[in-house]
């Protein structure tokens, strides 16, 4: 019988077999297809990145959550205009106020004329304080809430996510979850694939909703049910992304927006997941003309009291 | 690794990634290919690994850890051409001419097969931890670093893995023992 010293010996002995040089054409092909590969910007700011805690870096990261597309920049060549090289992050918060004058190359499934203005609003970076409402205004509706528990915080610009650390689990592993509320327009056909829909989904939340549960790959938890946020009509559900995700990190897109300020205007934010094995809590909500999407990410060993904090943000809400 | 070729190729500099490309190229697919074990497999997972570290260069915060995000897009890669070979290739395997020079303590051609086997049987998951180890000497914690993962998950697949391994030696050898007991 092997020891273990033994089987490992071994085991590195076999792995010393096998090929070691990539072939030329390979390289030859991964670099011819660099132009017509753009490059996905990065959006946060680094510098306040170093000065967080484990979880909260994962949380802005994945507040993760959302890659910015400009429009027009996937199929443009890589040395001209604003292909690879080139900032995909408007950094005015207010949307453009005139469309582009040229076609609009997008990942989206048809053109859109550029959002008419609303106001977004959402609190600055602060810990949010047990019996305080706090206001926001999604797609310019108003409504608010309060934190069960302390320790959620909000990010502050540019997406208004909040979240919580739980207490690091021995290993030192990042836990907790984070929520984002803004709107979506359109999902991903699935949450590797770099197409969105097409047609994109009703405006209605029951249809966004079926359309995120629809996904390939995608697990639903629970849902897609009825249930009213705030007096207001919505859909609930509860993803899973399963945990053999083969998409790179960070390029699993599951939806996206224009419609957030943060998206420049004229821009698709594509939200995308952070880590296989994730629940994600979905709210769709109609309130006063918009489609508002409530969404809570949880990492993988969360304690469960995590999912019932977020149940008691979602019934805190109030519209006006 | 020269983290200002990697700043160059973050900002959109391909002849900086070309030559980052080079640089790592052939440990990627090395890693490639002892995951997957498979040649042309590794090749596709490491085009699309090379692919996505240009794509997605631009997020990494820290230049300095290039080579273990590196990694983690090469398994993630493999996890997508080990999927592929799941749906549509026969349940076959070819040993590389390469495999056939047995190295130091590599016993016979048939702990050759039964490693080959063995490591077969393992996920994508556990295959990831035993490369980037045994292969590739990464510490654990490095390793959970590359994968993305914590470190008692890291100990805990290379355990799950090993011991898979150790019992496909050791069904080589159970046929002789119970000669022998006999």
């Amino acid at each position: 019988m092997s020891s273990d010293p033994d089987t490992t010996r071994i085991v590195r002995s076999w792995l010393e077999g096998g090929v070691t040089v990539l072939p030329d054409r390979v390289l030859d092909t991964v670099l011819d297809q660099l132009p017509a590969t753009p490059q996905r910007r990065a959006w946060w700011p680094a510098r306040r990145i170093a000065d967080m805690n484990t979880f909260a870096k994962l949380a802005i990261a994945t507040a993760a959550v959302v890659a910015v597309a400009i429009v027009g920049i996937n199929l443009l060549p890589a040395n001209g205009g604003l292909g690879v090289g080139g900032s995909t992050v408007s950094p005015s918060p207010s949307p453009s106020p005139s469309p582009s004058p040229s076609p609009s190359p997008s990942r989206s499934p048809s053109p859109r004329p550029s959002p008419t203005p609303v106001a977004w609003d959402y609190p600055s970076a602060t810990d949010l304080e047990l019996g305080t409402r706090y206001p926001w205004v999604v797609h310019g509706v108003p409504l608010s809430l309060t934190v069960p528990t302390t320790g959620w915080s909000t990010k502050g610009t540019p997406w208004g996510t909040m979240s919580k650390d739980s207490a690091a689990a021995s290993d030192g592993s990042a836990r907790g979850s984070w929520i984002l509320i803004w709107d979506v327009e359109n999902v991903n056909v699935s949450p590797c694939s770099t197409a969105a829909l097409d047609p994109m989904p009703g405006p209605s939340a029951a249809e966004l909703a079926t359309a995120v549960a629809s996904m390939p790959g995608v697990e639903v938890v629970t849902g897609p049910i009825d249930v009213t946020v705030g007096g207001r009509p919505a859909i609930h559900l509860t993803i899973a992304l399963p945990d053999d995700l083969s998409c790179a990190p960070e390029s699993d897109d599951l939806w996206y927006s224009t419609g957030h300020p943060s998206c420049g205007g004229t821009g698709e934010c594509w939200r995308y997941a952070s880590e296989p094995g994730q629940t994600i809590d979905i709210w769709i909500i109609e309130a006063d003309g918009a489609r508002i999407f409530f969404e809570a990410e949880t990492y993988k060993g969360t304690p469960p009291e995590f999912e019932q904090e977020i149940q008691q943000i979602i019934d805190s809400i109030r519209f006006g | 690794m020269d983290v200002h070729l990697v700043q160059a190729a973050q900002h959109g500099d391909q002849e900086a990634f070309a030559s980052l490309a080079v640089s790592v190229g052939s440990r990627l697919h090395a890693v490639a290919h002892r995951i997957l074990r498979d040649v042309t497999l590794a090749e596709d997972a490491t085009q699309q690994a090379l692919l996505a570290i240009w794509r997605d260069l631009p997020q990494l915060r820290d230049p300095a850890r290039f080579e273990a995000w590196s990694y983690r897009l090469v398994v993630r890669a493999c996890y997508a051409e080990g999927r592929k070979e799941r749906r549509w290739a026969p349940n076959l395997y070819l040993i590389h001419p390469d495999q056939a020079v047995a190295g130091e303590g590599l016993g016979s051609v048939h702990d050759r097969d039964q490693l080959e086997q063995g490591f077969r049987r393992l996920s994508i998951d556990h295959r990831a931890v035993v490369v980037l180890h045994h292969y590739l000497d990464l510490p654990l914690d490095e390793v959970a670093e590359a994968l993305g993962v914590p470190v008692g998950t890291v100990r805990s697949r290379l355990h799950y893995a090993m011991r898979g391994l150790r019992a496909a030696l050791d069904a080589d050898a159970r046929p002789v023992a119970r000669e022998v007991a006999r």
